[in-house]
């Protein structure tokens, strides 16, 4: 074996490997474990002391907070589905109907605006929705409407609009993987055996295509579900979504609160990135790197 | 390769194509065309540029910004190149890069806020070092998914002529392998400069009293709302933005070999 021949080469070797692994785990592991451990702190007065206490939980049962994660829970499902139906249609478009010169490019383009931070973007749409913003000018000159539209901005409509524009052009890529993965002659052979285009979508492309979809799913609701800055540009004041929530019990200090709200999203984003984990394999993102190791 | 359908029958998608990323570029605009409007009304003027420099928290914001971003650049592929060795040689690959993808999966204040306590608890006080921290844990996972990207366009037979040939580990990875996947690693740190230069939630809740661009941006709105000055710094954010993305497609043009070619390919 490798190790008895030099053993200190080859675990100064293992050691060098796993670099990007310790500094994940130190900077980002134990952390989420640490949020979940002050958590539990109690308050006494305007301190925190280490303690076993469900109070903050509690708070956030009780109160209002539970009815913000429900709205929280609602929104992010609305966004990321909607955001699902449009990015869908373009990947297998992109993906099986276009040139690769073509798709190329416009792949290229869902990139830039992705890479454009989403604060900037928000915060550019309140001027393009609001009372007086470009659309309610455009919409009034011709005469669609008499007065300016109000629910354009600061409302639900809104925060779908922000969350959508934000996260929907990263749902693309996973999709555009998986379906370009799907071996033609599936779906040839479907259509050879005399299925409707319909019946081969959903018992051929479909299915094989889940792995991207369910990959597109987290990345959408990952970023809907914890967003902290759109529900406060798009939804205005009172807006509460629960990462803006988690942020405001920060500004008061409350950190076993904001702990708590945080390691309740952090759960079901683990529960979601697990069972992606256990459901599909990953052989669509990590390709040929393991078909070298058989 | 495919050919591509004729445009007489996927003119309804690209229409829809056309739509999308209208709705996507959209926003660009009022920052881009608002910050060149003069004081005095002008059509085009870079006044509210000149005025950027003579506003200190902004030129602090400003050094900031690009010590962070330089620092994340640079630490980010190595990083990154590293743990798409050790996807390839060390056991348990899955699961090595399911925890260098963990980031992509963890909303951005809950990172900020877990950051925020370890550095309480190592009594770090907020500085250059922990926003530089926060941010190459954010852009690791892409760094990582792109350097494996372009690994796996790289033929392994040239590693084993060159353990046949006598070469060491060592050897083989930096006289065969390196040079051929460097765009890859010169591509990563393109991308990183790029999140760094956006990242704004999780760096805004360990950054202290240092301000970078966005989290002054971000603060500033909160704070005032919008204004020319605001948008100019926008622009300039956008502006570097796309530069550094042109510099990441220009390195990572595809030559004979795209990810797409590698996808059809592996699925016949």
């Amino acid at each position: 074996m490798q190790w008895r021949a030099r053993p200190w080469r080859y675990f100064a070797r293992i050691g060098f490997l796993s670099l990007p692994l310790v500094f994940v785990s130190a900077f980002l592991v134990v952390p989420l474990v640490l949020t979940v451990i002050i958590s539990f702190w109690e308050r006494v007065g305007m301190k925190f002391r280490p303690a076993f206490s469900l109070a903050s939980y509690l708070t956030v049962i009780e109160g209002a907070r539970l009815k913000v994660l429900e709205r929280s829970l609602i929104v992010a499902v609305e966004a990321t589905a909607l955001a699902l139906l449009i990015a869908y249609p373009i990947a297998y478009f992109l993906a099986r109907k276009a040139s690769a010169y073509a798709a190329r490019i416009v792949l290229v383009l869902f990139t830039i605006p992705f890479l454009i931070n989403y604060i900037i973007r928000n915060v550019a749409w309140t001027s393009l929705l609001g009372r007086n913003g470009t659309i309610n000018t455009v919409l009034m000159t011709m005469g669609l409407t008499d007065g300016p539209v109000d629910w354009l901005l600061y409302s639900d409509f809104a925060v779908l609009i922000g969350l959508i524009s934000s996260y929907m052009p990263f749902m693309v890529f996973p999709l555009v993987l998986s379906i370009g993965a799907i071996d033609r002659q599936y779906l040839e052979a479907s259509a050879l055996l005399g299925a409707s285009p319909f019946t081969t979508f959903c018992r051929i492309l479909l299915p094989l295509s889940l792995p991207g979809i369910f990959a597109a799913i987290i990345f959408g609701f990952v970023g809907a579900f914890g967003e902290s800055a759109v529900p406060i540009i798009m939804g205005g004041v009172g807006y509460e979504l629960v990462g803006n929530t988690i942020t405001s019990s920060m500004d008061v200090l409350n950190y076993p609160l904001a702990a708590a709200l945080s390691s309740i999203v952090v759960m079901i984003m683990l529960v979601l990135m697990l069972s992606w984990y256990l459901i599909f394999d990953m052989r669509a993102f990590l390709g040929k790197i393991l078909e070298w190791r058989s | 390769m495919q050919p591509g359908l004729p445009l007489s029958r996927s003119w309804p998608m690209w229409l829809i194509i056309g739509t999308t990323l209208a709705f996507l570029y959209m926003p660009l605009f009022p920052a881009l065309l608002l910050s060149v409007r003069g004081e005095g009304g002008e059509e085009f003027s870079l006044s509210r540029f000149q005025e950027l420099w003579r506003v200190p928290l902004v030129m602090n914001a400003l050094r900031t910004t690009a010590a962070v971003a330089l620092a994340v650049g640079l630490i980010t592929p190595i990083l990154g190149l590293l743990a798409a060795l050790s996807i390839r040689e060390l056991r348990m690959p899955r699961l090595i890069l399911l925890i260098m993808l963990l980031p992509l999966f963890i909303p951005g204040v809950s990172m900020g806020l877990a950051s925020a306590f370890l550095f309480r608890v190592l009594e770090l006080p907020a500085s250059l070092p922990t926003m530089v921290i926060v941010q190459v844990v954010w852009a690791l996972p892409f760094a990582t998914l792109i350097i494996l990207t372009v690994m796996s366009t790289f033929d392994p037979a040239y590693l084993e002529a060159a353990y046949i040939s006598g070469a060491s580990k060592w050897r083989a990875f930096r006289d065969i392998e390196f040079p051929l996947i460097a765009p890859g690693i010169f591509g990563a740190a393109s991308f990183s400069t790029i999140i760094s230069l956006n990242e704004t939630v999780r760096t805004s809740v360990v950054q202290g009293p240092w301000n970078t661009i966005p989290t002054y941006i971000w603060s500033t709105y909160k704070q005032v709302g919008l204004s020319p000055a605001l948008y100019a710094l926008m622009t300039l954010v956008i502006l570097s933005t796309v530069v550094l993305a042109g510099t990441y497609l220009l390195l990572n043009r595809p030559k004979k070999v795209s990810t797409f070619d590698v996808i059809e390919e592996s699925a016949l």
